[in-house]
């Protein structure tokens, strides 16, 4: 059983009488990235608030079940939470960096569980910072606020918070969702490499990430837990029907494309122009892929694109420099 | 040619800037009006003799309003340190510990607190605090205690709200770390919120410094300098309504009550200023 980290047994949720987790079973593996997907409001947040007992804080949630992390019930009231959520460390969806500066931050949990000496934690913060891919950004203004970071420095910054206090499980609750396409690259580039010491759970609407990330997949349906397994298996031979089509429905829909422009070299914001214009001469529903590799152009580009109405099907990293974003033309 | 919403655009911009006009030309009317008829006393007496001196004998033509002076701040401070940790231990309680159905009773009730007419907690005051019930007696302690129990829902329904404005985020942050609450709440909830407690403090105190009746009522109005809290107390507040209108045949009588409330201005004036620039301090390092 030295495989399995987190075992849930029977776990039940609802909130004032709604039922948000119906009798889950599920084994999740030791050193490896598990992926909870499915749609909205099918109680992906809800199993990971249950995982390190965030749930305890949503009034008129009542829970049923047990889940073990070696040999303790984490449900259990003898237990100690706050030991209990420092070995199960968390990323939230929206980066919540503390009030206080960037050392501050990554110190607050060693902190808390009483590291005192100066030279220990500024090794601590050092190698975190490292591990979060954030420390040669920030080390010259680590006593600076937090808040002054960009979003997605504040969620690495986040990410070596949690590290911080040197938890056994991650569990991340669609941490990119809030980041723009380099960020949330640069997470998941983290993620991959923090998977050789630490379990992870992700939660995450994007069904790409989850094939780029996963181990391991648990698709959830309306509480209900329908299908897990090993990535491989579920993502090319889903056993149900629901899982075929959920896939299906947010992959396999994606259009070919029908015209492809090139506009590396382009710097912003010639390459909004040559985009429209691009677009200008389309039907609706068809689809452009543009090749960009003007730094603010991965961003901007497609939210100038949604401004304009289109639907963005997708940014995607080819290599080191370039990328492609996919416009499909709308009215 | 102009459209007519562009005139409407045009005059309710203007009237706006009269309003906001009108409230600031109003502190600046009100304090010259009173330097005017405080004039005449500046005139005869030295600044000293007026702010430094202990000696209260209008007859002998002698106006020392040290001993109000320091009656006010007495009251004010002490009721300010009895006050702030109430209010924002009792804030921090309903939003962040009490279950909802305490939560749905204690701010109701603190918001009854707050509109009780300040005389009802003079009479209070008088008779559960000054006479009766505990009998502390007349003094800076007795004052001090109702004008706390006055202040109290003023900085604590302050308070609440600005707890309530910390985002659930980093409250969950702080404690996915394995933080208790209370150091959560210590080190996030407070920490973030002090700019918005310091501006709770301010609206306190102000209301404080200006409160006469509940504290002419209880404090003793001795013109003496208080030197302990059991001490009998005469702030400018108790000054100016007690004897304004009253003895006035005495010459500079009222001048000098008019210079107590011109002080009592400023006196506000400089804590709200001190306040503002603590605040921006304050937020200047969390921004």
């Amino acid at each position: 059983m030295n495989d399995i980290c987190l075992r849930i047994h029977g776990l039940n949720v609802s909130y004032d009488g709604h039922t948000a987790l119906k009798n889950i079973y599920l084994d999740i593996p030791h050193r490896q990235i598990t992926a909870i997907i499915g749609p909205s409001g099918c109680g992906k947040t809800t199993l990971l608030r249950s995982i390190n007992r965030l749930i305890d804080l949503t009034d008129g949630a009542k829970i049923r079940g047990e889940i073990w992390l070696d040999g303790h019930n984490v449900m259990s009231d003898r237990e100690d939470v706050t030991s209990i959520r420092k070995r199960i460390g968390l990323i939230s969806q929206k980066p919540s960096p503390l009030p206080m500066s960037i050392y501050d931050n990554v110190a607050y949990g060693p902190r808390i569980h009483g590291m005192r000496d100066r030279k220990e934690l500024d090794k601590t913060v050092r190698s975190c910072l490292e591990t979060a891919g954030l420390w040669t950004e920030v080390k010259d203004r680590l006593q600076s606020p937090a808040t002054r970071l960009s979003v997605g420095q504040q969620q690495r910054l986040c990410l070596a918070r949690s590290l911080a206090v040197r938890p056994e499980v991650l569990l991340c609750d669609e941490p990119t969702s809030a980041l723009d396409p380099v960020s949330s690259q640069n997470i998941e580039n983290r993620l991959i490499e923090l998977k050789k010491d630490y379990t992870i759970v992700i939660v995450t609407h994007n069904i790409h990430q989850a094939m780029r990330l996963a181990d391991y997949v648990v698709h959830l349906y309306l509480g209900e837990l329908v299908e897990h397994g090993p990535a491989s298996e579920v993502f090319q031979r889903p056993k149900q029907d629901r899982t075929r089509a959920y896939i299906n429905g947010t992959v396999l829909t994606k259009p070919r494309t029908d015209v492809e422009i090139n506009l590396k070299g382009k710097v912003c914001p010639l390459n909004f122009v040559f985009a429209k214009a691009a677009l200008e001469n389309l039907e609706i529903g068809q689809v452009l892929k543009v090749i960009v590799d003007y730094p603010t152009a991965i961003t901007e580009v497609p939210r100038a694109m949604e401004y304009d109405g289109h639907k963005v099907l997708g940014v995607k990293q080819l290599n080191e420099t370039d990328w492609e974003v996919i416009i499909q033309k709308r009215e | 040619m102009i459209s007519k919403r562009r005139l409407a655009d045009l005059v309710s911009t203007r009237l706006m800037l009269a309003a906001t006009a009108l409230v600031g030309v109003t502190v600046l009317f009100i304090a010259v009006m009173l330097f005017l008829k405080a004039r005449p006393i500046l005139a005869t007496n030295s600044l000293g003799d007026l702010f430094l001196s202990s000696s209260w004998r209008p007859s002998r033509g002698e106006f020392g309003l040290f001993p109000f002076i320091m009656g006010t701040l007495w009251v004010t401070v002490l009721a300010g340190i009895i006050a702030l940790p109430v209010s924002i231990l009792g804030a921090l309680y309903i939003t962040e510990y009490a279950p909802p159905r305490v939560r749905a009773v204690a701010k109701p009730v603190v918001d009854v607190l707050a509109g009780i007419p300040p005389v009802v907690y003079g009479v209070w005051g008088l008779v559960a605090l000054s006479i009766g019930g505990i009998a502390i007696g007349f003094n800076v302690l007795s004052g001090s205690i109702v004008l706390a129990i006055m202040v109290i829902p003023v900085i604590l329904g302050v308070s609440e709200e600005v707890f309530r404005m910390v985002p659930q985020d980093v409250k969950e942050a702080s404690l996915a770390v394995g933080a208790t609450k209370w150091e959560t709440a210590r080190n996030v909830v407070i920490r973030s919120s002090l700019p918005g407690l310091a501006a709770a403090t301010i609206l306190g105190f102000s209301r404080a410094f200006g409160e006469t009746m509940a504290v002419l009522m209880v404090v003793g109005n001795i013109a003496r300098v208080p030197s302990s809290p059991l001490d009998p107390a005469y702030p400018l507040t108790a000054l100016i309504a007690n004897n304004y209108g009253e003895m006035m045949s005495i010459p500079l009588y009222d001048s000098a009550i008019l210079l107590a409330a011109l002080v009592l201005l400023l006196v506000v004036l400089f804590f709200n200023i001190a306040a503002r620039l603590v605040l921006i301090k304050v937020q200047q390092k969390w921004a």
